[in-house]
């Protein structure tokens, strides 16, 4: 993967265990410079405060969703460009329409490997690459 | 063997987090039965099974992402108001809620759960395709509004490869052509979904049976696996804790200081050992102990807070637990919770779990009446148990309260003698209070029909035993046709024992401050014999005198001054003592290998010495044979 292993990650969840399996996903695939959060809210925050290149996030979450966190990335002039990877147990086609129109930059459903992760993560940053 | 070699910390925060939301899940449950309409609710509880299914998934418990999927999907449809909430849904949620905690014991066994009852699925797919009225729009056009080419791609149904690419292209106008999209392999979506199948089946033939047998207790399950029964029996204590970083931060700050001040000890023993006496030098010896004496006691302070936990953690179980014994029973009835954020020592959580059970299990079965009954009395048909949890001193206060048909201290006398655990002559002794006690005595039950609910009279002595465990002591009132109240006292924390500390001649001996209500001075001239033994009467009760120096075996060289009066849970008595060397917090050091009879542990007071701390249980165990054993009378003046 061409992609700097220092990237800063988000990953956004609001059940621990699942940003704990993202994180060590992650690692595995060389990246361990990650912070995480809560849910969109608490997410949007850390984002606005700068530093991050990628952000991973849950799309079922209290106080604000990843669908919303994503509408909100993308309206938001400082954050748009940040890629973002939707992550959700949900495999209903309507769902991944509506990430794609939001703008996601992928979709993955749990449960997921480290080896579909970077498969996912390898076609984005091609894309980034390109544009 | 282990299916989860390599993933058990994995496992262990999954099952904790999981736990904590299921519970949460819970009382949402039984609030939903209130308003069932409500979205918020419906939102939180189809979020709680989402969640558990993709931790599930990761860990490969397929049985168990099957269910919460069902249950998902019935919750997706109740929150679009594609399906309406009925009490016989109500009761295939609830099985199916169990069945989820049911898998939670097996996978905690680190075993894979085996599939849940068939009849809790079929009832979950029924609910899902037979009660919903029209076939479902595709829910696609609800929920985004859908380019014209999109669905036609995902209408050719062919299973393949997701294409993201395609698929977002498609939506975001972006290169390839609407013609491209269609004519290649379709989003049939991402990692197939491991439940989708079963889910998407149509009605099978339990679906036609009707729902209300499924509710009720995953224990009932006829087909319980093997490792669902050995969960009961053994399930492991969770042996991890969540500590606020806050906290560990203070515990971690707090060690650092204490370093430096040690640092500066060491140098001043230097100093002094090198012959330095200057005020000076012993001025700041002075300030560095006095600085490393309040630093300790935060840190003990500190330490003892990350093992304190909210008791809303152990509550959360219990509404749901009320409200289906309740309607088991035919009864309506709302547990009221308080002082949830109240926090215990995390133990003593564990401990309290089935003691408090077992008292609200009580408070529905037998404190409150039916609600005929309650009719007929003039009270609301819907009855309150409150569970209250609160921080009073140095102690934590439990309350379980109901506004049922209360005690009767007369029947319960009645049934003690009737019961053969006590005998007419001591019945007639006992006054208001001392008769309610006598639930706690083992083998009552007032109920002469069992029921396998709470009716077994192996209860409220096994309450009893274990809140004393526990350092802790409970206490009834009860006032008949208004209610019952029990009160649990425990101390904050079992990492200390506040003691009284006692002195026979100059020998100082601790005993247990919890057991301890009031201390006395013993006129000779006031003491009475009744029955042959020596008492003492303490406003209006009749208390035996028992030595403490008889009780260790010692001589009694001259007649006890002070009496201190106790309370245990099988009597009151007064203690007979020389003098008192005040109270004191004391650090139990058990005796590990070697453990003398009445000894529940040592600790160490400020000057060095070294302290007894009796078991007055264990030091009185032979009073009930011999009565002369603690007596008076023959005293040894020497």
């Amino acid at each position: 993967m061409a992609a700097d292993p220092k990237m800063r990650f988000l990953v956004v969840d609001d059940f621990s265990t699942m940003r704990r399996i993202v994180r060590n996903l992650l690692k595995e695939l060389g990246f361990t410079n990650v912070d995480e959060a809560e849910d969109g809210a608490i997410a949007l925050q850390k984002l606005q405060a700068g530093g991050f290149e990628f952000v991973v996030t849950d799309w079922n979450m209290p106080n604000m969703d990843g669908l919303t966190l994503l509408q909100t990335i993308r309206s938001t002039p400082n954050l748009k460009h940040l890629p973002v990877l939707m992550i959700t147990a949900e495999a209903k086609k309507e769902n991944i329409i509506a990430a794609a129109q939001a703008g996601a930059s992928g979709y993955i459903v749990k449960p997921f490997t480290a080896g579909t992760l970077s498969e996912k993560l390898t076609k984005i940053f091609e894309k980034m690459g390109k544009a | 063997m282990s299916d989860f070699s390599g993933m058990e910390d994995l496992l262990q925060d999954f099952l904790q987090e999981a736990h904590d939301l299921l519970s949460d899940v819970d009382n949402k449950l039984v609030d939903l039965e209130k308003t069932p309409d409500d979205r918020g609710l419906l939102n939180d509880i189809f979020r709680g099974f989402h969640t558990i299914k993709g931790g599930a998934g990761f860990l490969n418990a397929t049985e168990l992402v099957t269910l919460c999927h069902l249950t998902e999907n019935l919750f997706d449809r109740l929150r679009n108001a594609e399906l309406a909430l009925s009490p016989e849904l109500m009761d295939i949620i609830m099985a199916a809620t169990q069945g989820v905690r049911d898998m939670f014991g097996e996978l905690s066994q680190s075993v894979q759960p085996q599939s849940a009852d068939p009849q809790v699925i079929g009832a979950l797919q029924g609910a899902l395709n037979g009660e919903v009225q029209a076939p479902v729009v595709l829910p696609v056009a609800t929920m985004v509004d859908v380019p014209p080419n999109v669905p036609a791609a995902a209408s050719t149904g062919a299973a393949g490869e997701p294409d993201w690419e395609m698929l977002h292209s498609a939506v975001s106008g972006a290169p390839a052509s609407s013609s491209e999209v269609s004519s290649r392999s379709v989003p049939d979506l991402a990692e197939e979904p491991v439940v989708a199948p079963a889910a998407e089946q149509a009605g099978t033939a339990l679906a036609a049976q009707p729902a209300s047998p499924y509710g009720r207790r995953g224990g009932d399950r006829p087909a319980a696996s093997t490792a669902a029964a050995r969960r009961t029996e053994d399930r492991g204590r969770e042996n991890t804790i969540r500590v606020d970083t806050a906290r560990l931060d203070q515990v971690l700050n707090l060690s650092g200081e204490i370093g430096l001040t040690k640092n500066r000890l060491t140098s001043l023993r230097a100093d002094i050992l090198a012959g330095k006496n200057d005020p000076e030098t012993l001025h700041a010896l002075d300030q560095a102990v006095s600085q490393l004496d309040l630093l300790v006691s935060d840190l003990q302070n500190s330490v003892m807070k990350t093992r304190m936990q909210p008791i809303g953690r152990l509550f959360q179980k219990y509404p749901r637990i009320a409200r289906d014994l309740a309607r088991q029973l035919g009864k309506d009835v709302e547990l009221v919770l308080a002082g949830e954020e109240t926090e215990v020592d995390k133990t003593m959580i564990e401990d309290l779990a089935d003691p408090l059970i077992h008292l609200i299990r009580n408070a529905v079965d037998h404190g409150v009446e039916m609600p005929n009954e309650r009719q007929l009395s003039g009270k609301t048909v819907k009855s309150l148990v409150r569970l209250e949890a609160r921080q009073e001193g140095d102690h934590i206060v439990l309350i379980i309260a109901d506004d049922g048909r209360g005690m009767s201290a007369e029947r319960i006398r009645a049934k003690a003698v009737e019961k053969g655990l006590i005998s007419e002559e001591e019945a007639n002794t006992l006054d208001e209070r001392q008769s309610l006690n006598l639930i706690f005595l083992p083998g009552f039950s007032t109920k002469t029909q069992i029921s396998d609910v709470s009716g077994r009279g192996v209860g409220m002595d096994v309450v009893k035993t274990n809140i004393q465990k526990l350092n802790g002591s409970i206490e009834i009132r009860s006032e008949p046709g208004k209610g019952s109240v029990f009160i649990i006292s425990l101390p904050l924390t079992l990492a200390i024992l506040p003691v009284l500390l006692v002195l026979l001649g100059d020998q100082p001996f601790a005993l247990p401050l919890s057991l301890v209500r009031e201390i006395l001075p013993i006129e000779q001239s006031r003491i009475q014999e009744v029955g042959g033994k020596e008492t003492l009467v303490v406003r209006g009760e009749v208390l035996p005198v028992i030595s403490l120096a008889r009780l260790l075996g010692w001589p009694l060289k001259k007649y006890p001054e002070y009496g201190v009066f106790m309370q245990t849970a099988e009597r009151s008595f007064i203690l007979g003592v020389d003098s008192f060397a005040g109270r004191d917090d004391a650090v139990i050091k058990s005796l590990e290998d070697f453990r003398p009879k009445g000894v529940a542990g040592v600790t160490t007071l400020s000057n060095g010495q070294i302290v007894l701390i009796l078991d007055m249980k264990e030091l009185l165990a032979d009073i009930g044979q011999h009565p002369e054993v603690g007596s008076l009378r023959s005293l040894e003046f020497a």
